[in-house]
């Protein structure tokens, strides 16, 4: 029915303005207004990074969008929360939280101290094995590179492709944390972070938040005439540490999701338009493209190579700049795809607009693959 | 009558101007739990107490240590490290009957400690003697290997390897630590970084210490679980089978530390290491971290020590060994890491 975004980047905003920005965007964003009284629950998606108010932080959202008294729950799945929450909010629908249900992603990660910082990037990866060894998430997706190198061959230059892509969308985005396209030698040039990744395959550190406002479809009307159909959800999880998969190069619990969500929805791969995937390091688009069904395994990178996941190809992929270019606020970033969709099928979203987009996919990854949401949407 | 039956050593691969003096992540009990590995090898799985008797001084580690080293109960007894009492321990431990007993000495000289103009010393090394009761008679009392009776002679501040040792053991075997040429490493780096805080408030992520004890057995000893149910197995061992969710057919099963083939490598670079990493990171710069197949498609996450950055590769094979992991709540935490080496569990002679 509705959705808001607030700027994504380095920001003087703290995480309980951020929430008010962007609920306050999603409700100025319907069509034929909604009132607050018409919310009935509500899902806060966020890691509570820097531990500011980690514990009853929905209290918190309550009081932010004007809806103290309704139910709140916060949802933590890490980088997955966003969908997750999505995925929690259907399920109010359906048990009959009408007509109206919130849900809110924030992150607000930039006024922390250094050594904060990179403690609070590492607590969704495995703590016992990985972390003990020295790795952080960098360093996890950097063997997953590794691997996928091994078995596949080189990929570096499809990385490359797909961060000066994702750059390039992200110049599009009003909203995106780096507005600026990137050339392929600065991204080859730059330091390496985690062998073989450098610093232009990851993703940055970003405030932000985004707001969506659901409905059920037989009440869609009451609020647009142009509503966005969420036609279908799955999620999976996996083992937390990458030490304990059979394969490293394949995410189950994106399999499971992709699987369970077209089951769900009752349409199929050819049909989407365009993919917003959870590039939070260059090495997972090509992963996603393959777990998601879009790529046999190994063919990602001839993919991406080929520019049909550019924006004007034929399976845009991040139109908005992904988690690379646009920003990574963790909870914030499952709302966001999400409002990227609402965008793009409903023709709003500018400079960016994918063509014909009519069928859209979202794909939530929580750390290395242990906890993923897949949301599928479409227009009437 | 306990007679010696393995004698191993252990010599660091790390050198400063020339001389062994171990990587900044080994000290006593690491140094220890090297020899010791070596001459219990191809026994892990035997039941029994043992004894450890450990000459010179050790880490606070070493008081609990090498029960979850070992993986059964350990007597720990402190002697003094001199080359007198290393005849004498024998002597009593030969006399002594019961189960099997280690003697074990280690030595890190000049740890950290630049002294420009003076002769570095001998460099540091290891040795670990198993006793057990023994039928035959002792004809070899000494280690055979040189660097074996190097490391032993190292240890014990001998001039020469001693005459007055006891003519009564017999070795049934010697292993060489066969030492490579390793990394060498800056003196004042390896002091600075000695000097590490084990004290300061660790914004890693908070493992507690009954946590870290917790699961000794599979980080240190790899003990996997196998399923009698589905014939899977689970590691880390976790009371539950990984393939078909039983927790009632599982049995302890220790995969080897001996080896390991390398499935995914990279190399951690400044900025990429989480916080507690960071003095090892601003001293040292970059490590590597590798994912190691053990056995039974068995993987584990090892960080890399030893070596350059960039040294190993996909598909090669690398060893494990303990050494410290990072410091936190005031310890040194522990755990295995990969060293890419020859294979050194080479018996010279005997069993």
């Amino acid at each position: 029915m509705g959705a808001g975004h607030t700027r994504f980047g380095v920001l003087d905003a703290g995480p309980r303005a951020l929430v008010r920005s962007a609920v306050d965007a999603a409700f100025a964003s319907v069509d034929k207004g909604a009132d607050r009284r018409d919310v009935h629950e509500a899902f806060l998606a966020t890691l509570g990074f820097g531990g500011h108010q980690i514990g009853n932080s929905a209290a918190a959202l309550a009081e932010e969008a004007g809806l103290v008294g309704v139910p709140v729950t916060r949802v933590e799945n890490a980088c997955a929360s966003g969908g997750f929450a999505v995925r929690s909010a259907v399920g109010a629908l359906a048990a009959g939280a009408t007509p109206l249900v919130l849900v809110v992603g924030v992150e607000k990660m930039t006024d922390v101290s250094n050594a904060r910082r990179r403690y609070w990037l590492g607590v969704s990866g495995d703590t016992e094995w990985e972390r003990s060894a020295g790795l952080t998430f960098a360093g996890v997706y950097g063997l997953i590179a590794s691997r996928y190198f091994a078995e596949h061959g080189d990929a570096s230059e499809a990385l490359v492709e797909v961060a000066t892509k994702n750059h390039e969308n992200g110049s599009l985005n009003p909203n995106a944390h780096f507005q600026k396209r990137v050339s392929r030698d600065d991204v080859r040039a730059a330091p390496r972070v985690a062998r073989p990744l450098g610093l232009f395959d990851c993703c940055p550190v970003s405030d932000g938040a985004a707001a969506l406002l659901l409905a059920p479809a037989e009440l869609a009307h009451r609020y647009t005439d142009t509503p966005v159909f969420l036609d279908g959800t799955g999620a999976g999880t996996d083992f937390l540490a990458v030490q304990e998969r059979r394969e490293l190069t394949r995410f189950r619990a994106t399999q499971h999701a992709a699987h369970e969500a077209f089951r769900s929805a009752g349409w199929h791969r050819s049909e989407v338009s365009f993919l917003e995937v959870h590039d939070c390091f260059t090495i997972a688009e090509l992963l996603a493209l393959e777990d998601l069904g879009f790529a046999s395994p190994g063919e990602a990178p001839a993919l991406t190579l080929s520019g049909a996941t550019r924006r004007d190809g034929r399976l845009p992929v991040n139109p908005d700049g992904g988690l690379k270019a646009k920003g990574h606020p963790i909870g914030a970033t499952g709302v966001s795809q999400a409002y990227e969709v609402f965008l793009q099928l409903r023709g709003q979203a500018g400079a960016r607009q994918v063509a014909h987009a009519e069928h859209a996919l979202t794909h939530n990854v929580g750390g290395a693959g242990a906890t993923a949401a897949v949301t599928l949407f479409s227009v009437g | 009558m306990r007679n010696v039956v393995r004698v191993a050593a252990y010599v660091p691969s790390t050198v400063a101007d020339g001389v062994p003096v171990g990587a900044p992540d080994e000290d006593e009990f690491t140094f220890a739990a090297t020899a010791m590995e070596h001459a219990w090898f191809g026994r892990r799985d035997e039941p029994g107490a043992v004894a450890v008797h450990l000459l010179g001084k050790f880490p606070p580690v070493a008081e609990w240590g090498f029960s979850p080293l070992l993986g059964r109960a350990t007597r720990v007894v402190h002697h003094p490290a001199d080359s007198g009492e290393l005849a004498s321990t024998l002597r009593e431990l030969e006399e002594d009957a019961g189960g099997p007993a280690f003697m074990v000495g280690a030595e890190l000289p000049e740890r950290g400690r630049v002294r420009s103009g003076r002769s570095p010393g001998r460099g540091a090394a290891a040795f670990a003697y198993l006793l057990e009761d023994s039928e035959t008679p002792s004809p070899l009392p000494l280690p055979k290997s040189p660097a074996t009776r190097s490391a032993v002679t190292t240890t014990m501040k001998f001039g020469s390897f001693p005459e007055e040792l006891p003519r009564s053991v017999t070795l049934v075997g010697d292993w060489d630590p066969r030492v490579a040429g390793g990394p060498s490493i800056d003196r004042k780096l390896l002091g600075k970084f000695a000097e590490t805080n084990l004290d300061a408030v660790s914004e890693g992520a908070y493992v507690p210490h009954a946590r870290y004890l917790e699961n000794l057995p599979s980080r240190w000893r790899f003990v996997a679980e196998s399923c009698a149910a589905c014939a899977g197995t689970t590691f880390p061992a976790r009371g539950v089978c990984r393939q078909c969710g039983r927790r009632d057919k599982l049995t302890a099963l220790a995969l080897p530390y001996e080896g390991g083939r390398v499935v995914a490598v990279t190399t951690v670079g400044k900025g990429g290491q989480p916080t507690e990493f960071d003095a090892q990171v601003a001293t040292f710069g970059p490590y590597d971290v590798a994912l190691v197949e053990l056995a039974r498609g068995m993987r584990v996450t090892l960080q890399v020590t030893d070596a350059p950055p960039g040294t190993v590769r996909v598909g090669g094979r690398v060893d494990t060994r303990l050494r410290r992991l990072y410091p936190m709540e005031g310890e040194w935490r522990y755990g295995r890491k990969a060293v890419p080496v020859a294979p050194h569990r080479v018996p010279t002679a005997g069993t």
